[in-house]
């Protein structure tokens, strides 16, 4: 039992638990103000308890539609998307990826954009809206 | 001297943050010369998309009679590759195995585990999705079931990894990562697999064992994972059959240590792994004590 106890702390040093490095693929996107035109925008509410200011707006850029976040923050919480929702609550929707440092969001080509009425913060894993931004055409 | 005879591990190549039967199936021999063992094992992988793993574990076994033994295993695994490096503590496992009484050369043993996940199989770096294959569990509480028959120098295990609770909440998509090289396992699904493996079993007049072996793997049914629509899709290819050679050399120090080294290799893979068990070769060394 000695051997055990004496093996334990080098093998736990040895694992030294949870490791992050750096991410190493760039995936950041910006948007070219030059040409980007602006189709909808709309602000942001928070559900219950959900502290949160800011825009959500869409340009059109070439062929692409993107999601911009403008003067945007919210109170911190586990694994946020971006929704572009049909409707105020996630049933019917395109999730844009984790809400990030990025304030970029491309849209999949084959969306029609103008079905979309919402753009939602959602915490997927747990499954509870954050925030809703109802979107108006500019 | 007593020749040590320690539980087997098999360090599979289909590789993972170690999915499960394939390392516990091979553990079903109660013959350890003494009551209790623990097991280090250090694991190195090479995945697809030039990922490289370092997958160590740490199992404890005690032996309650000549029949019956209780198992511990904890597991963790580092990946690093073109996203960056993530690493976390994987998997525990808890195995049962009996060894039933037989006057005959024809012995059996059976085995019964429970796997539980130490995430949610949603790792991130700086706030972005990885894929399963960056993940140090798949997040599934699984049931691990089994059977081995030993013939003089020949073992056959069988086995049955079952997913019971689905605590995957995986948030990759392909489409948003730059990439390819991986399949979007967004709240991924994982089917259940069932394993084969043979084992010859060779030992020199001296303090060396070895121990080559066939895996057959088979993936029951699709996996599936929900699209940016919200919607599942199965994830067609990722069923079928994996097929691995290994490899292991154990050398006895004594009576009561031993260290043991694994090599392993698929020979036939599935169409696409998801799962992100996609190793294509697998180096393991391991050391093993009794007391």
């Amino acid at each position: 039992m000695k051997k055990i106890l004496g093996l334990l702390p080098l093998l736990l040093v040895f694992w030294s638990c949870e490791v992050e490095g750096d991410l190493t693929r760039t995936q950041a996107k910006s948007l070219d103000q030059g040409t980007a035109i602006l189709k909808y925008s709309g602000n942001f509410s928070g559900t219950s308890g959900i502290a949160v200011i800011g825009q959500a707006k869409i340009y059109l850029e070439g062929n692409r539609y993107r999601v911009q976040l403008e003067n945007f923050s919210i109170s911190e919480g586990p694994d946020l998307k971006v929704y572009l929702s049909k409707g105020a609550t996630p049933t019917e929707f395109v999730s844009l990826g984790n809400l990030t440092a990025a304030t970029v969001y491309e849209i999949p080509k084959e969306v029609i954009v103008a079905n979309y009425s919402h753009v939602l913060i959602h915490c997927q894993q747990y499954n509870h809206l954050y925030a809703i931004a109802p979107l108006n055409a500019n | 001297m007593t020749l040590l005879l320690l539980p087997l591990t098999f360090v599979y190549s289909q590789g993972c943050s170690d999915a499960g039967i394939c390392s516990l199936a091979g553990s079903f021999l109660t013959d350890a010369p003494s009551k209790n063992t623990v097991e280090f094992g250090n694991i190195f992988g090479a995945g697809e998309a030039a990922v490289k793993y370092y997958s160590p574990y740490l199992a404890y076994t005690r032996k309650f009679s000549n029949q019956f033994a209780l198992s511990a295993k904890i597991t963790y695994s580092l990946a690093s590759g073109s996203f960056g490096k993530r690493g976390q503590f994987g998997d525990a496992y808890l195995t049962a195995n009996y060894d039933w009484k037989s006057k005959r050369t024809l012995k059996w043993s059976t085995l019964l585990g429970m796997k539980f996940p130490f995430t949610q199989s949603n790792l991130k770096i700086n706030g972005y999705s990885l894929p399963l294959d960056y993940q140090a569990s798949l997040g599934t509480f699984d049931w691990i079931v089994g059977v081995t028959l030993k013939y003089e120098n020949w073992d056959f295990n069988s086995a049955l990894q079952l997913p019971v609770f689905n605590l995957n909440r995986n948030s990759y998509f392909k489409e948003y990562s730059g990439t390819n090289d991986f399949p979007t396992t967004n709240l991924f699904e994982r089917r259940p697999d069932v394993l084969f493996r043979t084992t010859y079993t060779y030992k020199t007049k001296g303090k060396f064992t070895f121990k080559p072996n066939v895996l057959f793997l088979y993936h029951l049914g699709q996996d599936s994972a929900e699209n940016y629509y919200g919607v599942r899709e199965a994830i067609p290819g990722s069923e079928g059959l994996t097929i691995n050679g290994n490899l292991i050399g154990s050398y006895a120090m004594n009576s009561t240590n031993s260290i043991d080294i694994s090599l392993a290799t698929p020979f036939v893979v599935r169409t696409i792994r998801p799962d992100g068990l996609t190793r294509s070769f697998t180096a393991a060394i391991i050391y093993k004590m009794s007391f």
